[in-house]
């Protein structure tokens, strides 16, 4: 099924992805954040906080958005 | 229904910036083709010349038009990667009035004091106190000026205000490690707040904004959070940053610059409690390379010190020395072996008798 993925982290990507059926959250984190903590970042689904076992539904959107980024300093 | 009359015309306003912003990328795209076009006009300019050395076999002239090349060379390359980010971007839906309306929504949910200003087109947000590594810096309010967000990529279209400021003791500009007069340094959020500003997602690019100010980068701040409050030099308290600060080894504190020096012998820092001035050439010398001279007392500076003795006593002893030489027991050294000067000419005229 289709959701609309917005990943703030990095670059910033925002597009539709194809997932499984009954993915929650938590799992979705997991296959596309792999290796990084959910309680760095906020999640929202339809632009409301869900808990994490909300299963994913089609045309879902979904924005992940670190709460820690570094700034920096212009030399 | 006055909130919602206000979010809808807050949103009208925000859905022309979008769209002008939207526009601003073409015209910015076309600058980035004309300077990358000058430089390529430039580069076969150039080339031009060197055919011309060439042949002509001028090589020195010909290494002058290489080495400008290679210059022209890496300009249109950096043109054009830029030209290809403004350019390569996926093509996104316009805006709608119904989409920026949730976005306001969204954003009245995620902060407080979220403001819509009409007349001045900003909309504001305030964070929550932010305290990095026990140093509180406050709240700030994150102001989105709608007129400069057509001008996101030639001009920063937000500020960070300290709100309830405590700036660094040594620059009270910068109200936040990453935040210089109410300029925010994004780091790595730079791209992901281009993009979300780009893709329309407001509340998106506040709470990025927020992220960068609740993480404190200790590789890259403007002023350290260690030295926040400042040093205070020992001798006189004034504070200043560690740059500015020096470290003296015998009492073991931190000078500011007019409390410090240089040792005149070997250059260490010591402070001017610690030094002594040299009583010849009244300069500094640190405890290590000051010396007293054994026949005054004087304390002296390796340099002006000769023979172990300070130049006024070395002068004295000279000057003695040369005292003796002319009359130890009443005789001298005769600088002219026919004729003794104590006894004068009547004593040459009897020796040849």
């Amino acid at each position: 099924m289709r959701i609309l993925f917005i990943d703030n982290d990095g670059a910033g990507f925002a597009d539709y992805i194809d997932i499984a059926e009954n993915t929650t959250v938590e799992q979705f984190f997991k296959i596309k954040m792999s290796g990084n903590e959910a309680s760095d970042y906020m999640i929202r689904v339809n632009r409301q906080p869900v808990a994490k076992d909300y299963v994913l539904q089609e045309g879902d959107r979904i924005t992940i958005t670190p709460t820690k980024i570094e700034g920096a300093f212009v030399a | 229904m006055d909130d919602i009359k206000n979010t809808i015309k807050m949103a009208n306003q925000i859905e022309d910036a979008l769209l002008k912003l939207r526009n601003h990328c073409y015209v910015e795209l076309l600058n980035q083709i004309g300077r990358a076009a000058e430089k390529l006009r430039e580069l076969t300019e150039t080339s031009k010349k060197l055919a011309v050395c060439l042949s002509h076999n001028w090589l020195s002239a010909a290494e002058v038009c290489g080495i400008h090349i290679v210059g022209l060379t890496k300009d249109v390359t950096y043109y054009l990667s830029q030209l290809e980010k403004l350019a390569d971007k996926p093509t996104k839906p316009m805006p709608t009035l119904s989409v920026i309306v949730e976005e306001l929504k969204q954003l009245r949910r995620e902060f407080n004091g979220v403001e819509f200003d009409k007349t001045e087109g900003v909309v504001s947000v305030v964070t929550g106190p932010i305290t990095l590594d026990d140093v509180y810096l406050g709240p700030f309010k994150i102001q989105l000026d709608l007129k400069k967000l057509p001008k996101l990529y030639v001009d920063v279209p937000y500020s960070c205000i300290a709100l309830d400021p405590h700036p660094a003791a040594t620059n009270e500009e910068v109200t936040h490690p990453h935040v210089s007069n109410d300029r925010l340094c994004e780091g790595e959020g730079t791209a992901a707040i281009r993009a979300a500003l780009e893709g329309d997602r407001l509340c998106d690019f506040f709470m990025l904004v927020k992220g960068i100010l609740n993480t404190y980068s200790p590789d890259s701040p403007y002023v350290r959070l260690e030295e926040w409050d400042g040093q205070a030099c020992y001798e006189c308290g004034y504070v200043t940053d560690s740059e500015n600060t020096y470290y003296c080894d015998f009492c073991e504190n931190i000078f500011c610059e007019e409390c410090s020096t240089c040792c005149r012998s070997c250059d260490e820092t010591v402070c001017l409690s610690c030094s002594t001035r040299c009583s010849h050439c009244d300069e500094h010398v640190c405890p290590n390379c000051i010396k007293e001279c054994p026949e005054c007392g004087s304390l002296c500076c390796s340099s002006c010190l000769e023979d172990n003795l300070c130049p006024k006593c070395l002068e004295e002893l000279e000057n003695e020395n040369e005292n003796r030489t002319r009359q130890p027991t009443g005789t001298t050294t005769n600088p002219n072996p026919g004729r003794t000067e104590a006894n004068g000419p009547e004593s040459e005229i009897q020796d040849q008798r």
